[in-house]
């Protein structure tokens, strides 16, 4: 059970090319974290870092109590005791599956069994004496952690490692490998672009914005109470509206919304997920009180378990999102009612 | 790209091949300037010099477009199209390699006389040295994805306008460093030119050392052969660019569908057909006139066997030094960036558009002065061999290691192993296919040397090369033809196995 | 893993490393092994034509002896690159500019007087440190069905009743040594309008003499510049009547009759300087010269030995020019004529 600390971690390419620009972050023992950010964030370089493949310019990264690297420290990767599990696997293609998983295991005696035991933890026992190329996507991502695993490594990272797969396999190949880290004890760290793998496979989810965390929290804190607007629209569908607070209470072209802390100033931003938001009959009354306001349907967006609706409220110039559980009776072109509904965040500044 | 510093392990025995590789430019400093600054540069700076260096320069363009053309068509019409035969047709394309210059030279001369000079020249140094443009194009339209061409194709270009603004582009890479190796290979050329009695830069430095038996001015001149080198390598360089590599892809890529040439079939199997006789069975058939014509044809078969198997053994300990030593220049300038890694690989190159002649000096320099016990024993012969012949293996060692995508070395070290044993356990294995074809490429070249052979042999020891050149220095062509025969087809099983390999 | 390239390589791995042991064994015959104190030929001559003579060294020197074929430029610049860490003890060259190159940088030993008496005084060299072993002579080759005679003189060859009917091999080392001969004897401006006007007179290039040769029997040409053992080697294999062409030996001292010699050095620094000269006096013994004059067909020089060549004028019948064979090292500038001339 190893924590990973990093501070005030510094790397550029070029005088202009600053990549990660003072990047603190905390890890404790035994958790998952996603490392989430939009591409050329500086997550892939963290990630290097991290493993040794980079040397930072400034900054630390300590696993446990070990310094890994610092001022006049660079631990080589090969004495780091981090594995990774690289975007599609990266299985060395001239070994069988066993002698992959097998190639990290210092212990010559031990090769075999903890093969053996790593295939069984990821759900493949048996498959030992394939060849790489004989594995499908999914099963090669799970051999890729089982070779990540088999030295029992201080801190597991793992790099957009279901990028390559069908969604179809994604959400099973997922969950496996949450619970074969899980079973482990391991300290993971999962850098990914994609909002849900990390709200739904993390126990803290680090949000990176130009070489920063821009907020870093359990996922639904940090979905719920995004930081700031940017943060918002990042990590899942965001409704921004300007609005005008006073104590604890917004007002909006929607209404009046409650928020969740009072406003310190009163111009700003009032951020709303879309299923904060409840279409109703055009005039009528929610169900839970409140004023309703006039809008007019421009797109239904169907999705299986949920659907999509855009209205353009009066008086409101940007379009809204609004989530509604199953099928909407609504059709581009129709009269709704909007309704907000729970509490806000609120920040200063307009959208 | 692994980034930073390459380790010490790779480092170092990179850089013994290179200072390996760049003896000859300190043996040439010696000489060239033995009779001051001043007389190295009043040689450099006739007349005469200009004008070789434009005449050599003319040849190496000629033959580098000439060779580009030849390999790049025959790479396309046997890798992607319905030619029929296609599979004999590969392997035949390759065959050339085994042909010696001076064979080849010898061959054209005397069937067409009036090919003397600039264009017989041209035309068998194109014959023996299209291969090495061919082959490496050959397997960089294997590794290109069809996808791209169909894309093209739906955007409206034809299938001219698709090669000319897809495929080509991605051929660049793999046609430039062929391209520079025959640019090399006719800069130091010796025995094709002097045969067709066209005066390059190269024989002049031979005549230097014949007509006036002076070092100097044939150093002098070495050095700005060295120097055109250089320019021709930093050239190379600047085409490759910052070259994408490895394709990761966790699928491989669709085998293409081979186009169909349909009422172009009869004119590229002539075309096909047209290569392949003059520059294979053309020569060949020169032998044969050799041997039925000649007057007095001794089939010595115990000495040829043995000749034989001295210059398989010669060629292939030479082959395997220059392996061992372009792995880890290789290496470095595959996965590091860097101005060291990049004066690594040059220096890799200093001496192979040198004369054999200059090497061979250069290693008597050295050798008579500290390596005593070695000179004019086999292991400075295989010295030499590596000096000459480095760039060739390099190349190949570059080309396997950019196939494999970095990511596996990076988790190797990750799973704790040092980098010495990254690059035994996982770098070489997965390069190994790749370093095996430079391997039977620097083994062809090596049993073909003769100049360097010549002078650094061990005494009593003959290769069918300096046999070749023995007999037909005394005009017993009948005598010289089995021993022309057999190292054709001894260098044609390397050849042979590199044009059925598939990277 | 299966791929033939790595198969291959592992031949060639295997090969290498069995291939000291195969050369230590298949080196038996004739060199008994450099350790022996035997003696070091560093020979320019081609191995076809002088090894059966240089195979009798051992026995009439009394030690082992090593010989080492190659060009002659090229052994002389290894030669010389090797200076005094040499362990070459004789010199066996192909024509007099590279020893001539050798004695100037001071790499050959002077030789004793009995040696060098045994030669007449214009076939070595005139400090003394190398003597000649073989003559070869410039001439004529001409075809009698084409003309009745060949000229009296080299000079002629450039008139107009010779346009198109001369053949001549210009990359050829004894042409070369030839024109450099007329450069002594006629001057620079001569030599160069000469080249001129043969060219301009449509001379024809071949690759060697023997090509020369073959050109004038067949008629392709009338007359060829030839040295004269082509020819007797030609009569020697297809018999008198298989060979047309006739040999004219030029009179008068012309430029076109030069005599050029291969001879022999002793290196300096040699540690067997006494066998390295019993080597030297064996290639000027009886038994040597008349080697040369019936196995390659060339000149004795050693007084007292004639060819038994039939139809070989003796030496001393010729009318060579006088020329130090030792200026004709200086080939730089007879090259750069030939160039001028656009000949080579």
């Amino acid at each position: 059970m190893t924590e990973l600390r990093i501070e005030g971690l510094t790397k550029a390419y070029g005088p202009d090319a600053t990549v990660l620009d003072g990047l603190d972050l905390t890890v404790p023992a035994g958790s998952l974290a996603a490392v989430l950010g939009p591409s050329g964030c500086g997550k892939t370089t963290l990630l290097r870092v991290i493993a040794g493949f980079l040397r930072a310019d400034a900054g630390t990264v300590t696993v446990g109590d070990r310094l890994l690297a610092g001022p006049g420290t660079h631990v080589p990767p090969e004495r780091r005791r981090i594995g990774i599990v690289p975007q599609e696997g990266a299985l060395f293609p001239h070994l069988s599956v066993a002698r992959n998983v097998a190639f990290g295991v210092a212990d010559r005696a031990a090769r075999r069994r903890r093969a053996a035991a790593m295939l069984d933890l990821v759900g493949l026992a048996g498959y030992g004496d394939r060849m790489p190329h004989e594995l499908s996507g999914g099963q090669q991502q799970r051999v890729a952690l089982a070779r990540a695993l088999a030295p029992e490594p201080a801190l597991v990272l793992l790099d957009e490692p279901f990028n390559a797969l069908d969604s179809a396999l994604r959400a099973g190949v997922r969950a496996d490998i949450r619970a074969a880290l899980r079973a482990t004890g391991a300290t993971a760290v999962l850098v990914t672009h994609d909002q849900q793998e990390a709200l739904s496979t993390a126990d803290l989810v680090a949000v990176v914005r130009d070489g920063r965390i821009a907020q870093c929290g359990p996922p639904h804190e940090v979905y719920t109470r995004p930081a700031d607007p940017w943060v918002a629209g990042f990590v899942g569908d965001a409704v921004l509206l300007p609005a005008h607070a006073a104590a604890g209470t917004a007002t909006t072209a929607l209404g009046s919304v409650e928020l969740r802390t009072p406003a310190a100033v009163p111009e700003g931003t009032v951020i709303l997920r879309p299923e904060q938001l409840r279409l109703t009959e055009p005039g009528g009354t929610g169900d839970t009180g409140g004023t309703v306001h006039g809008a007019t349907v421009t797109d239904v967006r169907y999705y299986g378990h949920d659907a999509m609706v855009t209205v353009v409220a009066d008086g409101v110039d940007t379009p809204v999102d609004i989530r509604v559980a199953g099928h909407s009776p609504f059709r581009p072109g129709d009269r709704a009612g909007v309704q907000v509904t729970g509490r806000a965040g609120f920040h200063p500044g307009r959208p | 790209m692994t980034g930073g510093r390459a380790p010490w392990v790779l480092l170092g025995p990179a850089c013994l091949a290179g200072a390996l590789a760049l003896l000859p430019l300190g043996y040439l400093a010696v000489r060239a300037l033995e009779r001051g600054p001043g007389f190295a540069w009043s040689v450099v700076t006739t007349e005469g010099t200009a004008q070789l260096m434009g005449r050599s320069l003319a040849l190496a363009l000629a033959v580098v477009l000439a060779c580009l053309i030849l390999g790049i068509s025959l790479a396309w019409l046997t890798v992607r199209t319905a030619l029929p035969g296609v599979r004999a047709w590969a392997v035949a394309a390759t065959l050339p390699l085994a042909v010696p210059s001076y064979v080849a030279a010898f061959a054209w001369l005397s069937a067409v006389p009036g090919l003397a000079g600039f264009t017989g020249s041209a035309v068998a140094l194109t014959l023996v040295s299209y291969p090495y443009v061919y082959l490496p194009v050959a397997a960089a339209l294997r590794g290109l994805d069809p996808a791209h061409e169909e894309a093209a194709r739906s955007l409206g270009l034809g299938p001219v306008a698709t090669f000319a603004r897809v495929v080509l582009p991605h051929l660049r890479p793999a046609a430039a460093g062929g391209g520079l190796l025959v640019a090399l290979y006719v800069l130091s050329d010796f025995g094709a030119v002097s045969l067709m009695r066209y005066d390059t830069f190269t024989r002049g430095i031979y005549v230097s050392y014949q007509a006036s038996f002076d070092r100097t001015p044939a150093a002098a001149l070495s050095v700005v052969l060295v120097l055109m080198t250089v320019g021709l390598v930093a050239l190379e360089t600047r085409t490759r660019g910052r070259r994408r590599h490895a394709r990761t892809g966790s699928g491989t890529a669709r085998p293409p569908v081979p186009v169909p040439l349909g009422r172009m079939t009869a004119p590229a199997l002539a075309w096909c057909g047209a290569a392949v006789s003059a520059a294979v069975v053309f020569p060949l058939a020169t032998l044969a006139y050799w041997l039925l014509t000649g007057q007095r044809s001794t089939w010595d078969l115990p000495r040829l066997a043995e000749t034989a198997g001295a210059t398989l053994g010669a060629a292939a300990a030479g082959a395997l030094l220059t392996t061992a030593l372009a792995l880890p220049v290789g290496v470095v300038a595959a996965r590091y960036r860097g101005r060291a890694a990049e004066l690594l690989e040059q220096a890799a190159y200093a001496g192979h558009a040198l004369p054999g002649i200059t090497v061979a000096l250069a290693l008597v320099f050295f050798a008579v002065r500290y390596v005593h016990p070695i000179y004019q024993e086999l292991p400075l012969l295989v010295c030499a061999y590596a000096v000459l012949f480095l760039p060739i293996a390099v190349t190949a060692t570059r080309a396997a290691v950019l196939q494999s995508p970095p990511v596996l070395e990076d988790v190797a070290r990750s799973l704790g192993h040092r980098p010495l044993r990254v690059l035994r356990t996982i770098t070489v294995p997965l390069a190994a296919p790749g370093v095996a074809a430079g391997a039977a490429l620097t083994f062809v070249v090596c049993m073909k040397e003769l100049p360097a052979t010549l002078l650094l042999r061990p005494t009593g020891m003959d290769t069918l090369a300096t046999r070749l050149w023995t007999e037909t220095g005394v005009g017993a062509y009948a005598d010289a033809a089995p021993y022309a025969a057999v190292l054709i087809l001894l260098a044609a099983v390397p050849s042979y196995l590199l044009g059925r390999h598939r990277t | 893993m299966r791929n033939p390239l790595r198969r291959f390589t592992s031949v060639l791995a295997v090969a290498a490393l069995l291939t000291p042991l195969a050369t230590a064994c298949g080196g038996e015959d004739g060199d008994a092994g450099s350790d022996d104190a035997g003696i070091v030929v560093y020979s320019g001559r081609n191995e076809k034509l002088v090894q059966p003579l240089l195979d009798k060294l051992e026995k009439a020197v009394g030690t082992g002896v090593e010989v080492r074929y190659g060009g002659s430029a090229e052994l002389a610049a290894q030669l010389l690159e090797e200076g005094d860490k040499t362990e070459a003890d004789l010199f066996f060259s192909q024509d007099a500019g590279a020893l001539g190159a050798l004695a100037k940088e001071g790499r050959l030993d002077k030789l004793p007087e009995p040696v060098l008496g045994k030669v007449p005084a214009q076939f070595r060299g005139s400090g003394g440190d190398w003597v000649g072993v073989s003559g070869r002579v410039r001439v004529l080759a001409y075809n009698p069905d084409k003309v009745d005679k060949a000229p009296d003189s080299v000079r002629d060859l450039t008139k107009p009743e010779w346009k198109g009917k001369v053949g001549y091999a210009p990359t050829n080392a004894s042409f070369q040594a030839f024109v450099t001969g007329m450069r002594v004897l006629d001057g620079e401006d001569a030599t160069r309008k000469w080249l001129k006007g043969m060219k301009d007179n449509g001379v024809k290039a071949y690759d060697n003499n023997n090509a020369v040769l073959d050109a004038v029997d067949s008629g392709e040409v009338s007359v060829g510049l030839i040295n004269h053992y082509y020819w007797y080697e030609k009569v020697a294999e297809k018999g008198a009547d298989g060979v047309t062409a006739k040999l004219h030996f030029l009179p008068g001292g012309d430029p076109g009759a030069l005599v050029n010699v291969a001879g022999v050095g002793l290196l300096k620094g040699s540690g067997q300087r006494d066998a390295a000269l019993k080597a030297a006096e064996f290639l000027l013994s009886a038994e040597a010269q008349t080697y040369f004059s019936d196995e390659t067909k060339e000149y004795p020089l050693a007084a007292g030995v004639t060819s038994k060549v039939p139809d070989l004028p003796p030496l001393e019948s010729l009318k060579a020019p006088e020329i130090d064979l030792g200026k004709l090292e200086s080939l730089q500038e007879t090259l750069a004529m030939l160039q001028e001339a656009g000949m080579v």
